[in-house]
C-alpha cells in the first residue's frame, strides 16, 4: 500500500524536521553537556561507555560520566541520592520493569520525536519497545541486548561424548548431557553458583518448553499458567540440569569454572553473550567451544532478552537538554551500536544490523540470528533472572524460590511450582 | 615437678588455637598467592593455588595503573580520599566521644541516662534506614558529593560507639578524683585535660581502631555520597570486582586488596596490645 507508507514517511520526515532545528539551534547555542551515572567502571564494560563518551565529545559535547561501582542496588542508592537532592543526571542506566517504577519518582524526557526521526521503534523487538515507553511514551532507549538461555558446549566434552550434533530441544540437551556424563565428563553443566546463574537454569527451561506460557506466567503473572502443566515440566528440567551440577561450587561465579569447562571436565553452559567475552579475555580460543541458541522444544529459537538500557531525566539547562539530544541520536546510531557490541560482546538492539563483518564472532551472528528468528515466531521474551520481565522486589521473591530448588533436591516440582505461585502472591 | 607448659591440657589448648589460627588465616594466604599470580595463570588453573610465575606487578598495576571508567591511576588517588575522610573523620569523633563520655559517665545532670541511651541507639540502627535522611541533611547544607560532606556523617554517626566506649571506661574513674579537682578549683574542662585525658590512652587506642577501620571499609556511604574521583578505595576495590562482562581480575584485585588493608593493618599492629585490654575495661559495671 503505497499510501500508507508516504504517509507514514511524511509523519516521520515531519517529526524529525520539527525535533532536528530544535537540536541545531540548541547546538548552535550551546555546546551539549550529559551528566550520566552507571555501573559501568571497568573491564569491557568501562571500555565500552569511555568509547561511547569519546565519540559523543566528537561530536562537540562535554561528557561527564560518574561510574557509580558495584552492582545495581548502589547505582539505585545514589541515583535516588541525586534525585532527592534536586540534582538527577542527565541521563542514567536503567533496564527492565524498573524504567516504568522510576519514572514516577522524577519528571523524565519524551523522546518520541527523535525516536520516530530515527525510525528507531521499528527495528526494536517489540516486547523490548513496551518496557521503554511506559505510559506509551519514549523515555529510556535500549543499547544493547544479550540472550541469557545462549548453550556454551565444550569442544573437548563434546569429543568425550562423541557427540557429533548441536542440541535443538530440550530432549536433544538431556540425551548429550547423558552421553556427556558416561563419556567422562564429571559435570555435563558448568555452573556457578549466584542467583541469577540458578534463575538462568529454571528460565532456559520454561521459555525452551513453552514461550507462550512462561510470557503468560512469568511476564504476565497469569494465576492459571503460574500452576500449569508448562512450569512443571520446567521445575522437572531444572532438576535434572541441577543433578548435572558441581554442587561445590557455593555462591561462586561462572567464571571460576572456565578452565574445567574447557578442558572437558565439565560440558555445557548456559550463559549469556557476555561469557564470550570472558573466556576470550581469560585466554581461551573460539576453538575451544562452541555457542547455540537455548534448547527449545518447538525447533525455533527461543530468545530470553536481557538489555541495558539509558533513561533520561528532565533537566531546565539549555546545555544538558542538548546533551539529551546528542546522546539519544547516539545510542539508536547503528554505528554507535555495533561499536559497543563488539567491545562487550553483546548484540546490537537494532535488528537491521549486519553483523557478517569483520569484529563479530560466530556466536554474537548466532544470537543475532535467533533474535531475529525468536520476534519472527513471537518467541522473544523477557528474562526474570536478569531483572526484565518484574520489577526487583517481586524478581527477588521468586529467584528465592528458584534457587532454594536448584540447591535443594529435596523438594519436588509440584512442590516448587506451589511456593513460586505463593511467593508472587505474597510479593504482589 | 611437672613442667606446666608441656601438659597435655596445655598441648590440648594450643592445638585448638592453632587450629583455629589456621582456619582463619586461609582465605588471607589465598589473598596473598593470588596477589602474586597472574589473573589468566588463576583463571586457567584454579582460584587456589601456588604462583607458578611470581607476578609482582600486579602490585604495580593495582596501586598505579588498572582503570576505573576513563582513569587509570590505580588505587592511589583513592586512598588519598581514605584518607581525607577517615584521618579526620576518626580524630573528631574520637575527641567528641571522650569529652561526651566523660560527661555523661562523671558529670551526672538531669536526664544524662537518657542522653547516653539515645546517643548509643545509633548503634542499633542499618545504615541503609539512615541513608535518605543523609542524603536530606546533606542537601541541605550544600554538601552533596563532597568529601566534607562524608567526614560530618562519619563523625555523628561515630559518636554512638565512642560515647559508649569512653562511658563505659570512665566511669571506674572514682569520683572522689573528680570532687577533689572540683575542691581546687578546676572546670569541666580543665579535669578533662588534666585529669581524665592522661587516663585515657587506652579507650582512645580503642576507638580510633574501631573508628578507622570501620570509616576506612565503609562502602555504601562513599559510594552514594560522593562522585567520579573523590570515590573512596573501596569503591574502587569493587569497580575492580563487580564487571560482569569480564574475566575477574582476581590477582590484581588481590594486591589491590591487599595495599588497601595496609592501612588498617598498620593502626592495628601499632595498637593492637591495647585493644582487648581497653574494651574490657569497666565491662564488668
Amino acid at each position: 500500500m503505497p499510501i500508507t507508507t508516504t504517509r507514514r514517511r511524511l509523519l516521520a520526515g515531519s517529526a524529525a524536521a520539527l525535533a532536528l532545528p530544535a537540536f541545531a539551534r540548541a547546538q548552535g547555542a550551546v555546546k551539549p553537556r550529559l551528566t550520566a551515572i552507571s555501573q559501568w567502571s571497568a573491564g569491557s564494560d568501562g571500555a565500552a561507555i569511555t568509547a561511547l563518551g569519546k565519540k559523543f565529545e566528537e561530536k562537540g559535547g562535554i561528557w561527564q560520566h560518574s561510574p557509580v561501582p558495584g552492582f545495581t542496588t548502589e547505582m539505585m542508592n545514589k541515583l535516588r541520592a541525586q534525585i532527592i537532592a534536586g540534582d538527577p543526571p542527565a541521563c542514567s542506566q536503567l533496564k527492565g520493569p524498573e524504567i516504568a517504577a522510576w519514572s514516577k519518582i522524577a519528571p523524565t524526557v519524551n523522546l518520541d520525536a527523535l525516536v520516530a526521526a530515527a525510525g528507531y521503534e521499528k527495528v526494536v523487538a517489540p516486547d523490548l519497545a513496551k518496557l521503554h515507553k511506559p505510559g506509551g511514551k519514549w523515555i529510556a532507549l535500549p543499547l544493547q541486548i544479550y540472550s541469557t538461555n545462549m548453550l556454551f558446549l565444550s569442544k573437548r566434552a563434546l569429543d568425550k561424548a562423541k557427540a557429533d550434533k548441536t542440541p535443538v530441544t530440550w530432549a536433544d540437551f538431556n540425551d548429550l548431557a547423558e552421553k556427556m556424563k558416561a563419556g567422562g565428563v564429571t559435570y555435563p553443566i558448568a555452573n556457578g553458583g549466584t542467583r541469577p546463574d540458578d534463575g538462568q537454569k529454571f528460565e532456559a527451561s520454561f521459555a525452551g518448553i513453552s514461550p507462550a506460557a512462561y510470557r503468560a506466567a512469568i511476564m504476565n503473572l497469569d494465576k492459571n499458567a503460574l500452576e500449569g502443566p508448562e512450569i512443571r515440566a520446567a521445575f522437572a528440567q531444572t532438576r535434572k540440569i541441577a543433578d548435572w551440577m558441581d554442587p561445590n561450587v557455593g555462591a561462586q561465579p561462572f567464571a571460576t569454572n572456565l578452565k574445567r569447562f574447557v578442558d572437558g571436565d565439565m560440558g555445557i553452559m548456559i550463559q549469556g553473550g557476555w561469557a564470550q567475552g570472558v573466556l576470550r579475555n581469560a585466554g581461551f580460543k573460539f576453538d575451544d567451544f562452541i555457542i547455540v541458541p537455548g534448547p527449545s522444544d518447538n525447533s525455533k529459537p527461543v530468545f530470553l532478552l536481557n538489555a541495558d538500557a539509558f533513561i533520561f531525566w528532565q533537566r531546565s539547562e539549555p546545555d544538558l537538554q542538548a546533551g539529551q539530544t546528542l546522546m539519544a541520536q547516539l545510542v539508536m546510531d547503528p554505528a554507535i551500536q555495533t561499536m559497543y557490541s563488539q567491545i562487550t560482546g553483546s548484540i546490537p538492539v537494532r535488528t537491521d544490523v549486519d553483523l557478517s563483518g569483520e569484529g563479530w564472532s560466530d556466536g554474537q551472528r548466532r544470537t543475532a540470528g535467533a533474535l531475529k528468528d525468536a520476534v519472527a515466531n513471537n518467541q522473544a521474551v523477557l528474562s526474570l533472572a536478569h531483572n526484565m520481565a518484574q520489577e526487583n522486589g517481586l524478581t527477588a521473591a521468586m529467584i528465592d524460590v528458584l534457587t532454594e530448588y536448584v540447591k535443594n533436591k529435596t523438594i519436588k516440582p509440584e512442590q516448587a511450582v506451589t511456593r513460586l505461585a505463593e511467593a508472587v502472591e505474597g510479593a504482589r | 615437678m611437672r613442667d606446666r607448659t608441656f601438659a597435655p591440657s596445655r598441648m590440648l589448648i594450643y592445638l585448638v588455637v592453632l587450629l583455629v589460627a589456621v582456619a582463619y588465616l586461609v582465605p588471607l594466604i589465598v589473598v596473598v598467592l593470588n596477589s602474586l599470580r597472574s589473573n589468566e595463570e588463576i583463571a586457567q588453573t584454579s582460584m587456589i593455588g601456588w604462583p607458578l610465575r611470581w607476578a609482582f606487578g600486579n602490585y604495580l598495576t593495582a596501586w598505579s595503573d588498572f582503570c576505573v571508567a576513563q582513569t587509570c591511576a590505580g588505587i592511589r588517588p583513592y586512598m588519598l580520599n581514605s584518607a581525607l575522610v577517615t584521618i579526620p573523620a576518626t580524630i573528631f569523633s574520637t575527641l567528641l566521644g571522650a569529652v561526651a563520655g566523660y560527661a555523661v559517665s562523671l558529670w551526672r545532670f538531669r536526664g544524662d541516662q537518657w542522653i547516653y541511651g539515645i546517643v548509643t541507639l545509633g548503634i542499633f540502627l542499618p545504615q541503609q534506614m539512615r541513608l535518605l535522611p543523609w542524603t536530606i541533611v546533606l542537601r541541605d547544607m550544600g554538601l552533596m558529593n563532597t568529601l566534607t560532606g562524608l567526614v560530618m556523617i562519619h563523625t555523628i554517626q561515630g559518636l554512638s560507639f565512642t560515647v559508649l566506649f569512653c562511658r563505659n571506661y570512665y566511669v571506674s574513674v572514682p569520683q572522689e578524683l573528680i570532687r577533689a579537682a572540683r575542691i581546687d578549683g578546676a572546670g569541666f574542662f580543665r579535669i578533662f585535660w588534666r585529669i581524665i585525658l592522661p587516663l585515657s590512652p587506652p579507650i582512645l587506642v580503642v576507638t580510633v581502631i574501631w573508628q578507622f577501620t570501620h570509616i576506612w571499609n565503609e562502602f555504601l556511604y562513599g559510594v552514594t555520597f560522593t562522585t567520579g574521583q573523590q570515590q573512596p578505595v573501596t569503591a574502587a576495590l569493587i569497580a575492580l570486582s563487580a564487571a560482569v562482562a569480564d574475566i575477574p581480575q582476581n590477582g590484581v584485585q588481590s594486591a589491590a586488596v591487599m595495599i588497601a588493608a595496609l592501612p588498617t593493618l598498620l593502626i592495628y599492629l601499632i595498637g593492637g596490645k591495647y585493644f582487648v585490654r581497653g574494651l574490657t575495661a569497666g565491662a564488668v559495671k
